[in-house]
């Protein structure tokens, strides 16, 4: 189908507004993280100014952030280390064998993903409370794990569905185990759409919040949750608190810019089901 | 390596119906047979217990004399050629060859020395560094067959590996794998639904319908003396004449009558008496259109002609029922002709309408 000009002038009108709307608030937040005290909240905003690091050192130095983003990385990392672990196989056991259950437990598997986590936020903080959970790294990767390994198992299970299951039974004719012909020719293919998961489930454990809060201890808790000290009853840090949100997202974008050909070929190759 | 299929049986959880039917086979060695039958026959499966990727609910699988039914696959000496799947697409042309020989801890020179003659033999030595996405679709399945050589196994197992490819390029590869078979001497068993195919390879033919075997035998036995209806109506292109009819007395012989039409019954069928229902079938290579009627001959009307190349096939109607006749391209004929069939009667079949088995002498 071709595209007329007048088509793909509107469709980058719209993509300019939609851009607009996102961008505005991060330049403005990161600006921010940048301006000295005295103009965080000026009115109206000031855009050219001398910036600064203070707000950084603030948060980094004087406020020990530098422990959270050390927590945010472990929690983040280890969590989706085990959600792959853990996942992928069973991903593959359900993309290529039906027993009895199978597809009853990938349904069960999916509804897990749909529970919001306020709902299991009380049991989980009894049940941590009594297994003295809260407050360790453990405790909350395991929790992170309730939501990753779901998401893992749909989308590898997506990704392995594609591949002619030939391919490993060639590899097993061949002088190959199942595992070894898993390993040597099936996942060189997946790794696309293992980057791709990878990188989702980084992004819900490196954002989560609510669980980190609840569940997490003094020690323990993670950049997003030392981003909302910063926004008190009676005022908002601002320059502290986009400093963090920085830090934040800065691992995110990132990762994205460094994967972004495997993530799209990785979201290309799966989901389609 | 002969391999002999001891009663199998299987049968998928999913389905109500039989895959595999008691099936007893033996594929001598050195042998090429061909499985042939329409998809769901059981060819595919058969041919994956003997691999080994399918476990039989019931019965044995040897090859040679070693009793493999549980045996993993990659302990059986087999090599399979897939009809989905050629080359793994993380590999280099050169890896893929190469695979098979890794697992048995070879050295790099001997790997490279059987990679290079496999890759020769198959025409594909000029490939070696490509990846898999610079191969066509026939080079990759020439790749594939070149991984299955460099084991040496005791069986080659080919499930369609052909039919992804384009008519012209599948018949060279036919031929290719019949000299492969020549030079190597290796026993190949090999699954198709095309009965072209099947008899342009076979050394032995088995047909396969619902997991039964329903005929094994050389080409030339299935095509000119199927077992059954089945086998009649599957084999041979166009597919056989064949009319329902009852067995009648004629004279001193027998007759068959397909309402309209009565011919009389040569002495190949000894199993024929008088009353039977009956499935009268004649080839059409054996049907020829002749101007001036003798008794015995069938008047009708040219109907509808397809011209074929050195051969045309004429449709002809005849007492309602449309025969189709395959004849000599220059043979002047027209739509709308009045012609007699005649029918040479060593092409002729009969089989009992119940039973759907061939009534002439077993051979």
């Amino acid at each position: 189908m071709a595209i007329s000009l007048r088509q793909r002038l509107s469709a980058y009108v719209i993509m300019g507004i939609l851009l607009l709307f996102i961008l505005i608030p991060l330049v403005a937040g990161a600006l921010t993280a940048f301006k000295p005290q005295i103009i965080w909240v000026s009115s109206p905003p000031v855009w050219v100014f001398q910036p600064t690091l203070e707000n950084f050192e603030f948060v980094f130095i004087q406020r020990q952030n530098l422990l959270h983003l050390r927590n945010s990385l472990i929690i983040a990392s280890g969590s989706v280390a085990i959600a792959l672990i853990l996942g992928v196989p069973a991903a593959y056991a359900l993309a290529r064998f039906r027993f009895r259950g199978s597809k009853g437990l990938l349904q069960w598997l999916i509804s897990l993903r749909m529970i919001p986590p306020i709902v299991v936020a009380l049991p989980f903080y009894v049940l941590f409370q009594t297994f003295d959970l809260r407050g360790t790294h453990f405790g909350l990767i395991l929790a992170y794990l309730t939501f990753l390994i779901p998401l893992v198992i749909w989308m590898m299970r997506g990704y392995f569905v594609e591949i002619p299951s030939a391919m490993e039974e060639s590899a097993m004719v061949e002088g190959y185990s199942r595992l070894q012909a898993l390993r040597k020719v099936v996942l060189p293919v997946v790794t696309p759409g293992i980057i791709a998961t990878a990188l989702l489930n980084f992004i819900f454990a490196w954002n989560e919040y609510f669980l980190a809060l609840i569940l997490g201890g003094r020690d323990t808790s993670t950049l997003p949750v030392a981003a909302a000290t910063y926004v008190g009853r009676a005022r908002v840090e601002w320059g502290n608190l986009f400093a963090v949100n920085l830090i934040i997202m800065l691992p995110v974008i990132i990762l994205t810019i460094i994967l972004r050909r495997q993530l799209v070929k990785g979201l290309a190759l799966g989901l389609v089901e | 390596m002969k391999v002999v299929l001891q009663d199998l049986v299987k049968q998928y959880p999913s389905s109500s119906s039989i895959a595999v039917n008691h099936v007893n086979l033996t594929i001598e060695n050195g042998e090429l047979a061909v499985f042939l039958g329409p998809s769901g026959c059981g060819k595919t499966t058969t041919m994956r217990i003997i691999a080994g990727l399918e476990t039989p609910d019931s019965g044995h699988v040897f090859i040679g004399e070693r009793d493999v039914t549980d045996l993993a696959s990659k302990d059986r000496r087999v090599a399979m050629v897939f009809q989905n799947f050629s080359m793994y697409p993380s590999m280099t042309v050169y890896e893929n060859i190469a695979f098979p020989l890794q697992v048995l801890k070879l050295s790099k020179d001997e790997i490279d020395r059987q990679v290079k003659e496999a890759a020769g033999l198959v025409g594909v030595g000029h490939l070696l560094q490509r990846s898999s996405r610079q191969v066509s679709g026939g080079e990759a399945q020439r790749v594939a067959l070149a991984r299955s050589m460099v084991r040496r196994p005791e069986v080659f197992l080919m499930d369609e590996p052909l039919s992804s490819l384009d008519a012209k390029l599948r018949i060279q590869m036919r031929t290719e794998i019949k000299r492969l078979h020549q030079e190597t001497g290796t026993t190949i068993v090999f699954v198709t639904h095309d009965q072209e195919e099947a008899m342009s390879l076979g050394d032995k033919i088995v047909v396969m319908d619902h997991g039964n075997v329903q005929q094994v035998g050389t080409p030339q036995e299935v095509f000119f003396n199927p077992r059954n209806v089945f086998v009649a109506n599957f084999v041979g292109t166009p597919t056989m004449n064949m009319f329902d009819g009852t067995v009648k007395p004629n004279g001193g012989g027998l007759c068959v009558d397909l309402a309209g039409i009565e011919l009389k019954l040569p002495e190949r069928f000894p199993g024929a008496s008088t009353g039977m229902p009956v499935k009268w079938g004649v080839r059409p290579e054996s049907v020829k259109l002749v101007d001036d009627g003798q008794p015995g001959d069938v008047p009708g009307t040219i109907e509808l002609i397809e011209a074929l190349g050195s051969r045309q096939q004429v449709f002809v109607r005849a007492a309602d029922k449309l025969f189709s006749a395959m004849i000599d391209a220059l043979h002047p004929v027209r739509v709308g002709e009045n012609v007699h069939l005649r029918f040479d009667h060593r092409g002729t079949h009969l089989f009992n309408a119940q039973t759907g088995l061939s009534l002439a002498e077993p051979h």
